[in-house]
């Protein structure tokens, strides 16, 4: 929306007032954490009967992530309220945004693994509305189906894990599973288990090769890329890893992955960024290289490496949102986003640029910062473990490029000669100005004032590394610690000086449009709907026929199939008495007539006749029935037979000419030979098992006394299996009103042509 | 239809209640003897399709009790309804109930199951008249 467009039109509502909620949440939730000690339990009864209760379970680690939630997003709401205030759907953002909330306090807060799937997933899916969020964007709304298959896919990947963990353990409590981590451990299926929870945290947190759909969720509104991109959603992921780093911090896989994933996350984003133009992209490709920071920080075998899991995840939080609302009131007032436009706005964006440069110093790092609490933890994690020597050079490349990341949003967009296209641009209004200043001054204001964070954070490592000798999160500004820092400046510097060079060269690299993940996984979209095609095309060709034949040939197929691994005991077969029936002659003539009709079917040619002779074998059947004891199936053979003749008979006439397919007849009887066989096997092996009379015995005593009839078919019908009977009734009727519109669609089409 | 059978139309438009009320009989002595909702309900229908055809549709569904898909759903409603009672009396769904009326000397028996029985039979009728119907109308629009 350009600056213009903001202006005129304000007939929207104000939502600010439901900032109250978030905030409210917040201040209830920080006098909690410092009157009630931690954790709190709740357990309520959902569905008994399958054992899902709603556990809540809220330690250090859950609280970490509410105090980011409810705080976070109470200025996400506060920013929104200006953001979305000339926009015809701000209703519809708001209550998205409520919805997540509680997604996110639910997924955070549950114990009960499939309360916490549910959530997760709701999470997922509402990242989906709010990526789509214009959805007359078509670029948005591919990006917001590359969103949701991701993450939802990645999302049943973990309810896979979960059930497994669950089976091994015997529990559905999430910290009852962690703790039982020597029995997981041995299981067989760990590795399984491992994979599974992998896909399932991977793909939220958007590690590779499943990166790429963070940086197209940009298309979502700032506020939301804020708030589920940056500081909340894609954490989840971590937030599942660390719960379960305590069981699994032992394992070499698990390290492995972790660091391995982590590391290429880490660098491949970190070089990716290099390529963007647009602000918000850039951003969020650093917010995926934080998450690999965060994925490796897990891997890491020392306890250390917990406090910087907690430290570097609220540091981020702490300095990438309030970057992302200052690339959203950038775009608001200039109405681009493109890093090739945007410079010199010091003068008419003051408030933002101070913002910029708050969060800026802490995202690099700088003394004085959060972010420079969060590297020195990082630092210690990394010098308590032979790291792989890659690794750590990797780390550095990463930690550089988030400075130069930095410098971008603080200077390349503020300093500069001025561009004359945005004479005109004035400062967007304080509601968009508060959260990145609020929020980036916190920032700042946690390594100064670390009485409330401190043990909250510390607490929450505790979590993750109960064995952990922890101290506090007081930084080190020791010579050795300004010295890694320095030397990540300068190098960072260097990277930003010479960021046009290398966005040039790595933008050349076209190959990486073409065989990079997000077009690899475009492709196998496109492939599926392709394969889906052929196979719609192949087996849903509408001719009748062919349908038969297929459905004849699978299920002879599949008869054979166990006759030949012997479920079919075939013995007997030849050796059975047969029944003997008093009516004999009748049954004769009965067989004589099914005989005769099916005989006569392959030979008549038309339609008429045709259904003449199969009507033979359907009145054949009904006396048949009819002295073989089943007088009411007789009657409703008869009743059928004669309606479906008449009608057919009345109806067929008048559909043009018999099909055009040519008919492969020798394949056509060969599949109706064999079909007879098999069934008069079939046949004949039923009356070679004894059957068991229980339940027809049971019917015919209790007719009378019980249900006060003595048409025992009636009686089961409508009494003792009248449920089944109003299932099929209403089978019929619903039947009949999707055939309905079906039928006249037809008759207009006549009507027509 | 373009060819008019006087005979037939004749026959037919009694033949139609005669079967009505064979399918009813057939309805009513379903609990003891061969019969029951299901092969009334598919009587029914022959009857409604001898008048659709030796008429028209239009008027073989001017002689239905209701709209056939109406019908359909009716009698699914009515068989629903009839399971309610045996809910009351504390037993499952569809438990049906018995009732005893003395008139003189003869007990006529009420119960549950004749409503869910009317009500199998109006579901069959409405559902397969629908089909019919909807059948049926394609011809004579074709030139």
């Amino acid at each position: 929306m350009s600056h213009a467009d903001a202006r005129v039109g304000a007939t929207n509502r104000d939502m600010l007032w439901l900032a109250l909620i978030p905030s409210g949440l917040f201040i209830g939730l920080v006098w909690a954490l410092s009157a009630i000690a931690l954790p709190w339990q709740l357990q309520l009864d959902w569905v008994p009967s399958l054992g899902v209760g709603l556990d809540w379970y809220i330690d250090a680690l859950s609280a970490q992530f509410l105090v980011l939630i409810t705080g976070i997003g109470t200025m996400v709401f506060i920013y929104a309220s200006g953001y979305m205030a000339h926009d015809a759907n701000a209703g519809r953002f708001f209550l998205l945004l409520l919805l997540f909330m509680t997604a996110m306090v639910g997924v955070v807060s549950a114990d009960h693994l499939l309360v916490l799937f549910l959530f997760w997933e709701l999470t997922s899916l509402i990242s989906f509305f709010l990526v789509g969020f214009k959805h007359t964007d078509e670029q948005a709304r591919a990006s917001a189906r590359q969103a949701l298959f991701i993450t939802l896919g990645g999302g049943l990947a973990l309810l896979a894990a979960f059930i497994l963990l669950a089976q091994i353990t015997g529990t559905w409590s999430l910290q009852a599973i962690v703790a039982s981590g020597p029995e997981l451990i041995e299981d067989p299926r760990l590795p399984a288990v491992l994979m599974l929870l992998f896909i399932g945290c991977f793909t939220k947190s958007a590690q590779f090769p499943f990166h790429f759909w963070l940086p197209n969720a940009m298309s979502a509104p700032t506020p939301a890329s804020a708030y589920l991109h940056s500081a909340t959603m894609v954490k989840l992921g971590i937030y599942l890893l660390a719960r379960f780093d305590p069981a699994f911090n032992e394992l070499l896989l698990w390290e492995v992955s972790l660091i391995g994933i982590g590391t290429i996350t880490a660098v491949w984003a970190a070089l990716l960024a290099l390529r963007e133009r647009d602000l918000k992209r850039i951003l969020a490709r650093s917010t995926v290289s934080a998450l690999g920071t965060l994925v490796l920080l897990i891997g890491l075998p020392n306890e250390e490496a917990a406090l910087a899991v907690i430290a570097f995840l609220f540091a981020h939080a702490l300095y990438k949102a309030p970057l992302f609302f200052v690339a959203g009131n950038i775009d608001h007032a200039t109405g681009t986003r493109s890093i090739d436009h945007l410079m010199g706005l010091r003068r008419q964006m003051p408030f933002t640029m101070v913002a910029a440069i708050l969060a800026s110093l802490s995202m690099a790092g700088l003394p004085l910062s959060f972010g420079y609490v969060a590297k020195d933890v990082v630092t210690t994690a990394k010098s308590g473990t032979d790291l792989l020597q890659i690794v750590s050079y990797g780390l550095l490349f990463v930690n550089s490029i988030a400075v130069a990341v930095a410098a971008v949003a603080a200077i390349r967009v503020f300093w500069g000669p001025a561009n004359p296209a945005f004479a005109r641009v004035r400062e967007v209004s304080w509601r968009m100005l508060l959260p990145p200043l609020l929020i980036a001054i916190v920032g700042l204001e946690f390594e100064l004032m670390p009485a409330f964070t401190d043990p909250l954070l510390v607490d929450a490592a505790r979590v993750i590394a109960p064995a952990a000798d922890i101290g506090d999160l007081s930084a080190d500004h020791s010579i050795a610690t300004f010295v890694t820092v320095a030397e990540v400046l300068v190098i960072g510097l260097v990277l930003f000086l010479f960021w046009e060079q290398l966005h040039r060269y790595l933008a050349g690299l076209a190959r990486l449009d073409h065989y990079g993940c997000a077009a690899l996984f475009e492709r196998l979209l496109a492939g599926l709907t392709r394969v889906a095609a052929w196979h719609t095309k192949t087996l849903q060709h509408g001719n009748l026929s062919g349908y038969m034949r297929l459905t004849l040939v699978v299920l002879l197929l599949f008869g054979l199939g166990a006759w030949l691994a012997g479920d079919v005991d075939g013995s007997g077969l030849w050796a059975s008495s047969w029944p003997a029936y008093e009516q004999g002659w009748a049954l004769l003539a009965a067989t004589v007539l099914i005989s005769a009709g099916a005989l006569a079917a392959p030979f008549v040619y038309g339609r008429l006749a045709l259904l003449m002779v199969i009507g033979l074998v359907g009145y054949g059947s009904a006396v048949l029935f009819l002295f073989a004891g089943a007088p009411d199936v007789a009657f409703t053979q008869f009743m059928v037979e004669t309606v479906l003749v008449v009608v057919a008979a009345a109806v067929l006439p008048h559909y043009g000419a018999p099909s055009r397919y040519p008919e492969p007849r020798l394949l056509n009887a060969a599949v109706a030979v064999a079909a007879g066989i098999a069934t008069f096997i079939l046949l004949a092996h039923m009356f070679s098992v004894p059957s068991d009379r229980s339940l027809a015995e049971w019917f015919a005593t209790n007719s009378l006394p019980e249900a006060h009839g003595r048409n025992v078919v009636n009686v089961i019908l409508v009494d003792f299996r009248a449920l089944d009977t109003f299932g099929e009734i209403a089978v019929v009727a619903f039947s009949a009103l999707a055939a309905w519109p079906l039928l006249r669609t037809m008759r207009k089409r006549r009507r027509t042509s | 239809m373009t060819s008019r059978s006087i005979m037939l139309e004749y026959v037919a438009r009694s033949a139609y209640w005669l079967m009505l009320l064979a399918s009813v009989w057939i309805l009513l002595r379903g609990h003891n003897a061969p019969g029951g909702g299901f092969i009334a309900g598919l009587m029914a229908v022959a009857a409604t399709a001898l008048l659709a055809i030796v008429y028209d549709v239009d008027s073989a569904r001017r002689r239905l009790p209701l709209q056939p898909l109406q019908l359909a759903v009716a009698g699914v409603l009515l068989a629903l309804i009839s399971g309610i009672p045996g809910v009351w009396d504390d037993n499952a769904f569809l438990t049906h109930q018995w009732w005893g009326i003395e008139v003189g000397n003869n007990v006529f028996k009420l119960s549950t199951v004749i409503i869910f029985d009317v009500g199998v039979f109006a579901a069959v009728w409405g559902a397969f008249a629908t089909y019919l119907f909807a059948l049926l109308d394609t011809q004579g629009e074709v030139t």
